[in-house]
């Protein structure tokens, strides 16, 4: 019955909504039937065709009310009105092209810019992980005193996985940034990156592979046994064609054949934001892969590798989850103090280990919106301006249609409705704006993601983005259509309906108008701040990094583990390799370090007790980053030592162990004392001792805006690690080099590749400049956008007041002004709004600095030069928007502005 | 709006389904119907006879036909449907239950 009813009267409504003319038309000829009728009938009762025809009317009661009484029982009112107003609105629109134009673009900038960060903060922060119920998915972690987010060793992860109960399953996973992949037995391996997994990776996540199978859980439980491989999407797209029989297949992985089982679906190209695997290995196999030879991934329980995930039982808490860790972190401590000593533990979601302090893309992300935010309330107080001395133009109107009954709510309806389709127009635009910006992103893709390893940038205008734009379209509708709509729907009638355009008495309908130029001046002030403030920090960096001597430097990188050395293997390969490329013509340094300066990789860490140094309590050692490098390290790379000795030949292995620290170490544990000749025990206070012999200046290690760290060297022989980077110092340009050099490589092995070869001033320019730039180049563009947007909100209002004042400047020229005085009567009051604004912005600029500095830049205190730059510029083209309908003001000439209307 | 009628409330739908239910009509029969039946007792205005035509049309209880009238002009004829059945008898048991109980009561107070 229900659903037959809806069914009928649906169908009429659609209707009376898509016939609207041929139901008009019957509703006339209806009352129309019904009249004649009624007269034929007056006439025959003896009644003038004229008085037949006036009491038909009368009995009636108003036709016309009549038929808008029928309208109304359509029950389609809100929609046909709706219809009329948008009908209305475009047609009005169309009249002023410049205007609606104008606007449009204004708003078109805000969204676009506004939805393209969004993308791009969506990406970073929101976007949850691709696989099915992703809020369930939360991230173990280990916690000390250094840092929060600490990984878990394979014991600890076999702990956690047998003794917790708020898990439907524990998954672990460990990044292995350079695999050496060969398909044919006898090829040159290349470098990709793959990821090891817990057998129940795929099965506790809900991926489904695409083709094959995933990994089974008894698949990583004898290290050594199931050399399997399930390959990535994309990867098994470019390497094998997208190829079905690839299942079987055996390739090579660090030298060991695997077996291919299976092909991961499309829509999981991983769980990081950037790096996409190539393909996945059961942990089983860990040591084809092992980085850290001196541990054993199996059984050192201070062997740390591994991301820990979960997935929550359904109805289990996060607080349940972190209890039950937190119970586990004690007793493992009481168990082995001695690796668990101090170590706690925590859970996190997805949203919490984004947005964690220290996340990079995280702060990059705030300070983005918040400008993107700013671009947009600019772009929205632009149009309330517009929109507010639009509506006063239209006063009479607004007069006449509330003189014969309009209501006032249906008025600001048809206001707004004006506003909603000025703001579809801007949405649209703006979508193809923020496609252009993300397009823009991936043009600069290889600058910003600047590695060998497969990734890219995720930014993509989605679903959720468009959304976000129709949400930010309709967002700044109201904004800025709102109070214009208020405003003007409260108009005097008597005074509306006798002039075009009255000015209400006092200044209370301009306030409006002023507070939006103070924010918008306001505004693009901080807007500037901030972009030269990024400009300048940034900038800094780079100028601070430059101790380098970065030109005539050419990099390499090798890593023999890809064809199977052993450890004697591997040092003997890199001793050779330095001794014979030093002969090399051309060559006048040489060195091998196992992280270059601004390096992609991160550096390693190094735990360590300072001798004589009271250690606190709680605590079993300090940890630093560490480089390994060879005697040619400080020479080649030009860092000066600024106290003792660089290495040298005779720091051996067999000789006494050595390190050289960075100044900003020494003075960290030494403050006031000559580090050189001190100890560092490695580990524990029991440690093997390592003495001081050099101190190192300090350097930019991984960021060019990085807070200056504690940095310790080793040296090679002492400290051996199996992929290092050779860097030559040449007398001209060092790609002519390269040649020489794999001509080397080739005596020594002609099956080892020769990665990541290029010229370091190159490599530091992308890492160090044009990556940043791109960022600098987005914020810059939204000061410019936020700029232009305020100067013609200054210029409008201060053109509007003119026009508005017109005939009294006429009076006030005939009764005997001078051209001065009109000018500064009209700039005075445009000085006052951007003084005020200026002031405004100032304080907010500050506010974004201290932002930046916090989060980005380790520079304290206030920026005085950008300032000294940013002020007195938005000062001077503020004022020149103000001038120039001034000066028009000041030119009217008295007869024809009291002509005016 | 519309002038308050002299009916109670509701009643209109009532009389209007009432008429439909014996044969389809149009608007102006419909009124010749409604003076004819009850007199002079129920005064409906004529203004107020099409907006409740249409309120019944779009509930879906009436529906509309175009279809020529004996003098050879065309007219909005309006019938009852199934759900219009079905509406009249729930009012009519409706009305009839009301106008019982006001006469209990009436009688009651002159006992």
């Amino acid at each position: 019955m229900r659903m037959e009813h809806w069914w009928f009267t649906a169908r009429l409504r659609l209707r009376s909504m898509l016939r609207r003319n041929r139901v008009e038309r019957e509703l006339d000829e209806e009352l129309q039937f019904h009249l004649e009728r009624k007269i034929e009938e007056g006439i025959a009762r003896g009644l003038s065709p004229r008085e037949a025809r006036y009491a038909a009317m009368r009995a009636m009661d108003g036709l016309e009310q009549r038929k808008e009484e029928m309208r109304d029982m359509r029950r389609i009112r809100w929609l046909t009105d709706f219809l009329d107003d948008a009908q209305y609105a475009v047609r009005s629109l169309r009249r002023t092209p410049g205007l609606t134009a104008f606007v449009a673009i204004t708003l078109a900038l805000g969204i676009g810019m506004t939805s393209a960060i969004f993308s791009m903060v969506d990406a970073l922060i929101f976007r949850p992980y691709p696989v099915p119920h992703p809020s369930g998915v939360v991230t173990l972690v280990g916690t000390t005193h250094d840092s929060s987010f600490n990984y878990f060793s394979y014991r600890e992860y076999l702990d956690i996985r047998s003794q917790t109960k708020s898990y439907d399953g524990v998954i672990a996973n460990a990044n292995m940034e350079a695999v050496g992949f060969s398909a044919e037995p006898g090829a040159t391996p290349r470098v990709k990156g793959g990821m090891m997994v817990s057998g129940n990776y795929f099965h506790v996540l809900g991926v489904e592979p695409r083709l094959g199978r995933g990994f089974r859980e008894d698949e990583d439980q004898a290290p050594g046994r199931n050399a399997v491989v399930v390959l990535g999407p994309d990867f098994w797209k470019h390497e094998f064609g997208g190829d079905a029989s690839v299942l079987g297949r055996t390739v090579r992985l660090n030298g060991t054949e695997f077996t291919v089982i299976g092909v991961a679906p499309e829509t999981f190209p991983g769980m990081q934001i950037f790096a996409r695997p190539d393909f996945y290995m059961p942990l089983a196999m860990a040591r084809v892969f092992s980085t850290n030879r001196q541990k054993n991934f199996f059984e050192d329980r201070d062997d740390r590798e591994l991301n820990v995930s979960a997935r929550l039982k359904p109805g289990a808490t996060l607080e349940q989850a972190q209890n039950e860790l937190a119970v586990l972190a004690k007793n493992l401590e009481s168990e082995y103090p001695k690796f668990n000593r101090g170590r706690g533990t925590a859970v996190h979601t997805q949203f919490e280990m984004r947005t964690r302090a220290g996340n990079v893309e995280w702060k990059f992300s705030v300070i983005f919106m918040i400008l993107a935010l700013a671009v947009l309330l600019v772009a929205c107080t632009n149009v309330a301006g517009l929109l507010l001395s639009r509506a006063r133009t239209r006063t009479r109107e607004i007069a006449i249609r509330l003189a014969i009954g309009a209501g006032r709510s249906r008025l600001i309806r048809l206001l707004l409705t004006e506003i909603l389709i000025l703001a579809s127009l801007g949405g649209l635009a703006g979508i193809a704006i923020a496609y252009g910006v993300v397009e823009w992103f991936h043009a600069n893709e290889a600058i910003v993601v600047n590695t060998e390893l497969p990734a890219s940038l995720p930014f993509q205008i989605d679903l959720r983005v468009l959304l976000a734009s129709v949400g930010l379209a309709l967002l700044s509708a109201l904004l800025c259509g709102l109070a214009p709509a208020l405003q003007s729907t409260r108009v005097d009638l008597v005074n509306g309906l006798k002039a075009a355009d009255v000015d209400v008495p006092g200044r209370k309908r301009l306030w409006g108008r002023n507070v939006l130029v103070v924010a918008q001046v306001a505004m693009s002030l901080m807007l500037l701040t901030a972009s030269l403030l990024m400009v300048r920090g940034f900038q800094h960096g780079v100028l601070e990094g430059t101790v380098l001597a970065k030109d005539h430097l050419l990099m390499a990188s090798f890593d023999p583990r890809l064809v199977q050395y052993d450890e004697a293997q591997t040092q003997r390969f890199y001793k050779l390799l330095a001794e014979r490329v030093r002969d090399a013509r051309g060559v006048q340094s040489e060195a091998l370090m196992q992280n270059v300066p601004l390096g992609e990789q991160g550096f390693e860490g190094v735990a360590f007790v300072p001798d004589g140094f009271q250690m606190p309590r709680d605590r079993e050692n300090f940890h630093s980053t560490m480089n390994t490098v060879d005697k040619g390290y400080f020479e080649t790379l030009g860092i000066p030592i600024l106290r003792g000795r660089g290495f040298l030949e005779s720091d051996s292995a067999d000789g006494p162990r050595v390190a050289i620290v960075n100044e900003q170490f020494a003075k960290h544990y030494w403050p006031g004392a000559d580090a050189v000749g001190k100890h560092i025990r490695l580990d524990s206070a029991a440690g093997t001792p390592v003495e001081i012999v050099g101190v190192a200046q300090t350097i930019k290690y991984q960021l060019t805006f990085e807070k200056p760290m504690d940095f310790v060297y080793m040296p090679l022989a002492q400290h051996p690690v199996p992929r290092m980077f050779l860097m030559l110092r040449s007398s001209g340009d060092p790609l002519q080099l390269v040649k020489q050099v794999k001509d080397v490589v080739r005596t020594l092995d002609p099956n080892l590749p020769m990665l990541q070869t290029r010229a370091y001033a190159d490599f530091y320019l992308n890492r160090a400049v044009k990556g940043p730039a791109v960022g600098i180049d987005l914020v810059i563009s939204m000061g410019v956008v936020g700029l232009l947007l305020a100067i013609a909100g200054l210029y409008g209002l201060v053109a509007y007041n003119v026009s508005r004042r017109t005939r009294e400047i006429g009076i006030r020229m005939a009764l005997g002004a001078a051209r001065g005085d009109v000018l500064r009567l009209v700039m005075g009051k445009g000085f006052v709004l951007v003084g005020m604004g200026t002031v405004f912005g100032l304080a907010m600029g500050f506010a974004v600095e201290q932002l930046m500095n916090s989060m980005l830049f380790n520079v304290g205190g206030v920026d005085i030069v950008a300032y000294v730059i940013v002020v007195p510029s938005l000062f001077v083209v503020t004022m020149l928007a103000a001038y120039l309908p001034a000066r028009r003001a000041a030119r009217i000439a008295p007869t024809q502005a009291l002509r005016y209307e | 709006m519309s002038k308050p009628n002299d009916l109670v409330q509701g009643t209109l739908d009532l009389l209007l389904l009432k008429i439909l239910a014996l044969e389809p009509l149009h608007g102006w029969a419909i009124s010749l119907r409604l003076t004819s039946i009850s007199g002079d007792v129920l005064q409906v205005s004529e203004g107020s006879l099409y907006p409740a035509l249409h309120k019944l049309e779009q509930e879906g209880w009436i529906t509309a036909e175009w279809k020529q009238t004996e003098n050879n002009r065309r007219a909005k004829f309006y019938s009852l449907t199934r759900l219009g059945r079905k509406q009249l008898e729930s009012e009519a048991a409706n009305w009839q239950r009301l106008s019982t109980a006001i006469s209990h009561v009436v009688q009651l107070s002159e006992a």
